[in-house]
């Protein structure tokens, strides 16, 4: 509620605002602006050094400021009144034209942390700039004007200087620009490897320049240097005051990010995802991102903090100056976290950080390998409808197609395209609504539906609810007429185009064989290859019933129909169920048991929805309307548990299935089992995969794998991609997929073989042959298993 | 009745996927309007006075190419520029092409590289530049309409009106004059390119120097 005033009031701003005279406008933007700058100065001013935490380093904008316009004018009207009357009595003078020297404005010094320095042992220099109130030196990107400072170090032969480590900037707004930089003071530090063998004191030097800015700009330099002595034995004597300063310099500089930030670039607007979970859920109030590139980032340009469940997103207006490829995106993460009383600021450093490059023209894609990927996806399509949540709504349209036999080869026609186009409307909203995730910077794959908690409940719902109308508890239509009037078999071409719809949506989770390998070219693709590729998928699920519309001649050869349906539909409704209950179990992995329980609960309401439903059509007046009332409010009890399954935040972390000897996968472990050259068995997978399951089943949790993983010391990491996990979605894209499963063997000397997706035991025995079993010679067994 | 009821099932069942967009697509904010000028794109038109009070338009120079030129002559990285001849040097060398050099002055009254129409001509003489025409914006209008940010900042427009070149004027963002010597200077080798005929190979670069004194 609180967040509606300034929002009015810049509403009836942006109304007011053309009516109002321009001056007055001016006039002000220009107070509240001088109040601003004024006020800061009031508060920093003072304070001689040490302002830098202080200082709010976070956009302001206009915007937030209007509600507090008025307190503003007034505060501006008597300083600027106060200032008036020091001027006038000739205190000072406000015209800054006739600029103080340069040495009054920096002072720097240069300080080494040790009171004497040992061979090869590197240590801490630091560059100390002690600054004029008021005035600024520059960050590394120093924003929208300004310089960096420069040092030149002059060193002994042997000696090397790291380069600079900045310290956290702040943001420094001018008029409408805004420079990265520090006020007060500020340590630039490096450090100094010495020659590993050395005879007398060192004398390092170091030329610094700098430009100092308040609103004027005044370039400035000094050459430092000082006498190190050499310490005696191996022992460097301590400087406790120097420690004490030091200490507090690298406690200024930005940590090593511990989580990874992929940027996404689009032609107006970048996106800056950081996964970090423990940020999602700590108290974030406000984050900063200052780029270490100069023409990455309009620095003035408001900064949109979003929280999501994997962490931060912050939304970045690109610069008119950035080239199409940043060579880097790296730069540094201010978080402030606060609790209402205290406030804690945190400054990470992102280096690496993955560029995204969101539909760009220059890449140039063969049209045969676009090709390719659409052949495999339209197999991978067509071996959809034979998967049990396929299967039976595509049973019921050909028996809807049977009934038809007797109408008009056109009419058919129509029915198999209407059924064509509602899957591809559905497999292009699903890829439309993939691809636009990704390009807002959620690191999704396929399947990622049933990684949401309320999607797998709904189809679970859904799919119960079809299973009983196949069981006939309810029939949608005309009731009184029985057979064939499944709600899958409407009339109406919007009936074969729901149906289509729906065996889109259910298809999804199936992921078959053929479907990853395209689905992975897919995803490191522009967006229209992309969408080309999903389409072919959806045609190769519609192709069966499209083919058999087309084909009139086949239809006479279908059976007659006749009571013999009725029975088959019924029997359909099982596998049907199974799927539903396949869902459930695969929200039992992602819930708490009391989230389990309203999903049950909730099964039972779709039973008692779809039972009153059939009351009110057969009932007379009074228990028409009782069956009504019953089917409102099972249906509202429905909508309940699928809001309290959403909201069970309590799930098990980890649910795939694991022996003992199985360890959870991070990237940091594998990297450290890597290191150490030990074998490692990666299996990534998802309750919800069922060719992961079915691999688990028949080729991994055999007698002879397990025992031959034993023998051979391998590590078996179990990735479990049921819930998102950024982490395994990356090592999936590494190796060009964009869903599970995906398993890889690490023989412990380099990169690793990629195993097939379906796998038997043969294959991954044969995979693990060449590794040697614990203790024994490594056997020179070829290696048969690279893809 | 059937009818909806089966479309509002498959409505919700639809509507899972888009449910989870919800918890990760950030919700719209406050958008940020800021004039940008862009390269490719018509130049923003403006009429300003100049330092002799006579009003001057972009539009008046149709068909030629025009230099901008942000400055503030107590600004060290334009001091830079002057007191190395190099600024006048490109601005006599390229008039003389037929080229058409704008100097603007956003500096508000009372700041940094403020002038009146008189001390900009007086300037002009002791540095012996060769601009066709000063421009003052003490308003800062047309500053932000190209969102100038600093002095020097250097724009380069085609006869046709639109942006070939903004950005810093060469590679050497320092106040070294002994840096003039080794700098590679884009405005040059944007001019030149366009005498040719070319197309600019290099349209952007860093804008650097001190920042433009705006009112606001």
């Amino acid at each position: 509620m609180q967040g509606l005033a300034p929002g009015l009031v810049l509403a009836l701003a942006l109304l007011l605002a053309p009516t109002l005279s321009r001056t007055l406008v001016r006039t002000l933007v220009w107070a509240l602006a001088k109040a601003r700058f004024l006020t800061r100065r009031l508060r920093h001013g003072p304070a001689f050094g040490g302002t830098r935490g202080l200082r709010q380093g976070l956009p302001r904008t206009l915007v937030r400021s209007l509600p507090r316009a008025a307190g503003r004018l007034l505060l501006a009207g008597l300083l600027l009144a106060g200032l008036l009357l020091a001027w006038l009595i000739g205190i000072g003078s406000m015209t800054a034209r006739a600029s103080p020297p340069a040495e009054e404005l920096v002072r720097a010094e240069l300080l080494v942390e040790p009171q004497a320095i040992a061979p090869g042992q590197p240590f801490w220099v630091g560059v100390r700039l002690r600054l004029k109130p008021g005035w600024h030196v520059y960050w590394r990107n120093p924003g929208d004007s300004g310089e960096a400072p420069t040092i030149a170090w002059h060193l002994p032969p042997g000696f090397t200087a790291s380069s600079i480590a900045w310290p956290t900037p702040v943001r420094i707004p001018i008029a409408h620009l805004v420079n990265f930089g520090y006020e007060g003071e500020t340590m630039l530090l490096a450090r100094i490897a010495p020659a590993t063998e050395l005879s007398e004191a060192a004398n390092i030097a170091a030329d610094v320049t700098w430009l100092v800015c308040e609103r004027e700009c005044i370039p400035g330099q000094a050459s430092l240097s000082l006498s190190l002595p050499v310490a005696r034995g191996d022992t460097v004597p301590a400087d406790r005051a120097k420690e004490l300063i030091f200490a507090a310099a690298r406690g200024d500089l930005p940590r090593p990010s511990p989580w990874r930030a992929r940027l996404a670039l689009e032609p107006e607007n970048l996106t800056l995802a950081v996964d970090a979970k423990p940020l999602a859920t700590a108290a974030v109030r406000a984050a900063y991102f200052f780029p270490n590139a100069e023409t990455l980032v309009r620095h003035a340009a408001p900064q949109e903090l979003s929280i999501v469940r994997d962490g931060l997103r912050l939304r970045l207006e690109r610069s008119p100056l950035s080239t199409a490829a940043p060579a880097d995106a790296g730069g540094v993460l201010l978080v402030e976290e606060g609790d209402g009383t205290t406030t804690k600021r945190h400054a990470f450093d992102l280096t690496d950080v993955l560029i995204d490059q969101a539909p760009a023209a220059n890449q140039s894609v063969s049209p045969m390998a676009v090709l390719h990927a659409a052949a495999l996806a339209l197999l991978g399509g067509i071996i959809l409808n034979l998967m049990p949540c396929v299967f039976p709504v595509l049973s019921i349209k050909v028996l809807g197609l049977i009934e038809q036999a007797g109408t008009s080869r056109n009419q058919v026609r129509r029915h198999g395209l209407a059924y064509t186009a509602g899957v591809l409307v559905a497999f292009a909203a699903l890829g439309a609504a993939l691809f636009g995730m990704r390009a807002a910077g959620a690191e999704v794959g396929w399947g990622f539906q049933l990684q949401s908690q309320m999607a797998v409940v709904l189809f679970a719902y859904l799919l119960f609810a079809v299973g009983l109308n196949l069981s006939g508890v309810f029939h949608l239509g005309s009731s009184l007429q029985g057979l064939g009037h499944g709600w899958a078999r409407r009339s109406g071409l919007s009936g074969s185009f729901l149906t289509g719809a729906l065996a889109a949506v259910v298809a999804t989770p199936c992921t078959a064989p053929f479907m990853a390998t395209a689905l992975g070219f897919a995803f490191t693709q522009p967006t229209p290859i992309a969408l080309i590729v999903t389409l072919a998928l959806g045609l190769g699920l519609a192709l069966p019933y499209l083919g058999l519309t087309l084909a009139p001649q086949l239809i006479p050869r279908l059976p007659r129909p006749g009571p013999w349906m009725e029975t088959l539909r019924q029997l359909l409704g099982f596998p049907v169920y199974a799927t539903a209950a396949w869902l459930i179990w695969v929200l039992a992995q992602q819930v708490s048991p009391a989230g389990l329980f309203a999903a049950l609960a909730g099964l039972v309401l779709v039973g008692l929805a779809a039972w009153s439903f059939n009351r009110s059509q057969s009932a007379g007046e009074w228990g028409r309307r009782l069956a009504r009332g019953a089917l409102l409010a099972a249906l509202c009890g429905v909508a309940a548990t699928v809001v309290a399954v959403e909201l069970d935040r309590h799930g098990p972390a980890s649910a795939a299935p694991s022996a003992a000897q199985h360890e959870p996968f991070t990237q940091a472990r594998l990297d450290e089992l890597i290191a150490t050259g030990r074998p490692v068995f990666v299996n990534l997978t998802a309750a919800w995969c069922i060719t992961c399951l079915l691999n688990e089943r028949t080729a991994l949790a055999t007698t002879a794998v397990e025992a031959t993983f034993a023998a051979k010391g391998i590590t078996y990491l179990t990735g479990d991609w049921t819930r998102r996990n950024p982490e395994i979605t990356r090592l999936l894209e590494k190796y060009g997929r964009s869903g599970v499963p995906l398993y890889l063997l690490y023989s412990g000397d380099g990169a690793p073989a990629v195993l097939p997706q379906i796998l038997t035991s043969a294959t991954v025995l044969a995979a693990v042959a060449r590794i040697p079993e614990l203790g024994g010679e490594r056997t020179s067994v070829p290696d048969t298993t690279k893809e | 009745m059937p009818l909806v009821a089966r479309r509002t099932v498959l409505a919700v069942g639809l509507g899972g996927a888009a449910a989870i967009a919800l918890h990760v697509v950030p919700a719209p904010t406050f958008a940020y309007a800021a004039a940008q000028a862009r390269i490719g794109e018509p130049a923003p038109a403006f009429s300003l006075a100049d330092s002799y009070g006579k009003t001057i338009s972009l539009g008046d120079f149709k068909g030629k190419t025009v230099v901008l030129e942000w400055t503030n002559h107590d600004c060290p990285y334009v001091r830079k520029h002057y007191g190395g001849d190099n600024m006048q040097m490109l601005q006599k060398k390229w008039t003389a092409e037929g080229v058409v050099w704008l100097t603007l002055i956003s500096s508000a009254p009372g700041t940094e590289g403020y002038v009146t129409g008189e001390e900009a001509n007086k300037l002009t003489a002791q540095r012996a530049a060769a601009p066709t025409h000063v421009l003052l914006d003490p308003q800062g209008d047309v500053g932000r309409a190209y969102g100038a940010q600093t002095t020097p900042h250097m724009y380069v427009i085609k006869g046709d009106g639109t942006l070939a070149y903004m950005g810093g004027i060469d590679d050497r963002p320092t106040t070294r004059l002994e840096d003039l010597k080794i700098a590679k200077n884009f405005v040059d080798a944007a001019l030149t390119e366009l005498a040719q005929g070319k197309p600019v190979s290099r349209t952007t670069a860093r804008p650097y120097g001190c920042s433009v004194k705006y009112l606001y």
